[in-house]
């Protein structure tokens, strides 16, 4: 599993399903979307060749590999995008 | 704009090294009755809420001893002013007043000046749109060198104070002008300021607003959320404020409207820009439907700023709708929200199938945000799917309010008339 953390969110990805993905999906929408920073190495995504810092910097938070992954590619990849307050407002309407 | 009660403003103004009242705060008449005692001889007290003519409103009451004072205060706590209950009063020793005059700090938008702009007035304590113009005396403050003592004292001279009192005045309006800008106010209005009897000067009313882009630098004021609410902000008001508090890329704005949860025509309202947001108003109002809530996303937020609007505004209980109202064609690109839209709709409308949702998005990478929706949500809008009514239009649309409206309300129509017969 590959977690990434931009700067409010985080990017998990289950790699073990990448090798075996054609498309490679969500480089193509980093790149399309926002800077590129994700990388394609062995076959799978990669932010190596990155120190967390520079994915911090370089992150856009454009949500677009998770839906570029979930139509074009492996279903690998989910992002965390947390709500302060949210659950709490939800749990109290019976909603949660 | 963060807006203090009199009482806060004043004691930030008494932090910072100003002249006010001996006072504190009550809730209850023997509070009101204990905080008399302790200041000793007559005092005033002054209801606390965020609206103008207090006094005509008949929440400041004069009053001579600790029990009338309670008296006092059980009244006026007992009182609604411009719909606002009055929860609070201020207990403050009763001033001797020599002379009321007027000063206030504000913004100057006028295009010579876009500046900070000193107003002042020997003619303080009534409302400053009564006062005759020429008796008003203005002068924009350099946001660079700041409000100088030379410049205070050129100031007052032209304002006709008294060459023996300049000095007095002079530092006490430099003082105002420090205060307002170490605290990033926007609006920074103390009438009246009084000369007492022994001849001080005193602020004797504080009306303090603070910049709300600039509360994130003033932890010490304590302000939960910096916004311009009518009354205490609702959860959904509170989880709005998070998203914007520290994250300043692009607007994420959410607020409650009003929406009691449990009525029906109320949509989750998602407009793009203030001025598409009206059109969508004017979209629901022309089909009898409500918004129950405001929000913005414009100014090229980022998807996961996008995502969190969306979700608050569709994890609203019992709306009959959601509208995403980009009335416009905008400059930002619009597939962040095609992104995010997707993301959000295929978490949410699995828990409300059926849920009406017209998305109207326009302007930069339009064709390409469209294709993100149409095949994002293609496996949502099955017949039978939980996104069965789930509507998708872009710029052929982007002034029709009519046809928005009528298309989210005939929607919203037969939601109901679903959720009725299955007992919902």
């Amino acid at each position: 599993m590959l977690e990434i953390k931009e700067r409010s969110i985080i990017i998990r990805i289950d790699t073990s399903k990448c090798e075996a993905c054609e498309t490679k999906a969500c480089a193509a929408a980093c790149k399309k979307f926002a800077r590129g920073y994700l990388q394609i190495v062995d076959g799978k995504p990669s932010v190596e060749h990155l120190t967390p810092e520079e994915v911090l910097r370089l992150g856009t938070e454009c949500l677009a590999c998770e839906i570029a992954c979930k139509f074009e590619g492996n279903k690998a990849l989910e992002i965390e995008v947390p709500i302060k307050g949210l659950d709490e407002y939800l749990a109290k309407r019976g909603l949660a | 704009m963060a807006k203090f009660l009199e009482y806060q403003g004043k004691e930030w103004l008494r932090k910072a090294g100003m002249p006010v009242p001996k006072g504190k705060v009550a809730s209850s008449p023997e509070e009101a009755k204990e905080v008399a005692e302790w200041i000793g001889g007559p005092v005033a007290v002054k209801g606390q809420v965020q609206a103008g003519g207090r006094g005509k409103a008949g929440i400041v009451k004069l009053v001579n001893t600790p029990e009338e004072a309670a008296a006092a205060a059980a009244e006026i706590l007992s009182k609604t002013v411009k719909g606002l209950p009055v929860r609070q009063v201020l207990i403050e020793e009763k001033l001797d007043i020599k002379k009321e005059y007027y000063c206030s700090f504000v913004i100057n938008n006028a295009r010579e000046a876009r500046s900070p702009m000193l107003m002042f007035s020997t003619e303080g304590g009534m409302d400053i749109e009564s006062v005759p113009e020429e008796l008003i005396f203005k002068l924009n403050i350099d946001p660079i060198f700041g409000f100088k003592t030379y410049d205070a004292i050129d100031f007052c001279v032209k304002a006709g104070i008294p060459d023996d009192e300049l000095s007095k005045f002079a530092s006490f309006l430099t003082k105002l002008a420090k205060i307002y800008k170490e605290y990033d106010c926007q609006t920074l209005e103390i009438n009246p300021f009084v000369m007492t009897g022994n001849g001080d000067l005193v602020c004797a009313d504080c009306k303090m607003e603070i910049d709300n882009s600039a509360v994130g630098r003033h932890p010490e004021f304590g302000i939960k959320i910096a916004r311009d609410l009518p009354g205490e902000p609702t959860e959904l008001d509170l989880i709005g404020w998070s998203i914007e508090e520290t994250d300043a890329r692009g607007t994420g704005f959410l607020m409650n409207m009003g929406y009691d949860e449990v009525s029906p025509g109320y949509i989750g309202y998602h407009p793009i820009g203030g001025g598409s947001a009206m059109m969508g108003l004017d979209a629901l109002n022309q089909v009898g439907l409500k918004p129950a809530n405001y929000a913005d996303t414009s100014g090229n937020p980022v998807g996961s700023k996008i995502y969190r609007v969306a979700k608050c505004v569709l994890s609203q209980p019992n709306i009959d709708g959601y509208l995403l109202g980009g009335f416009m064609m905008a400059n930002q690109e619009q597939w962040h929200h095609a992104n995010a839209l997707v993301k959000v709709l295929w978490e949410e409308l699995p828990k409300k199938p059926g849920l009406p949702c017209v998305l109207l998005l326009c302007g930069n990478k339009e064709d390409e945000s469209l294709e993100i929706l149409r095949k994002g949500l293609a496996d949502l809008m099955t017949p039978d799917g939980p996104g069965k009514r789930i509507e998708i239009y872009g710029k052929e649309y982007v002034t029709d309010t009519k046809f928005i409206g009528e298309r989210l309300a005939a929607l919203a129509k037969e939601y109901r008339a679903e959720k009725e017969a299955h007992g919902k």
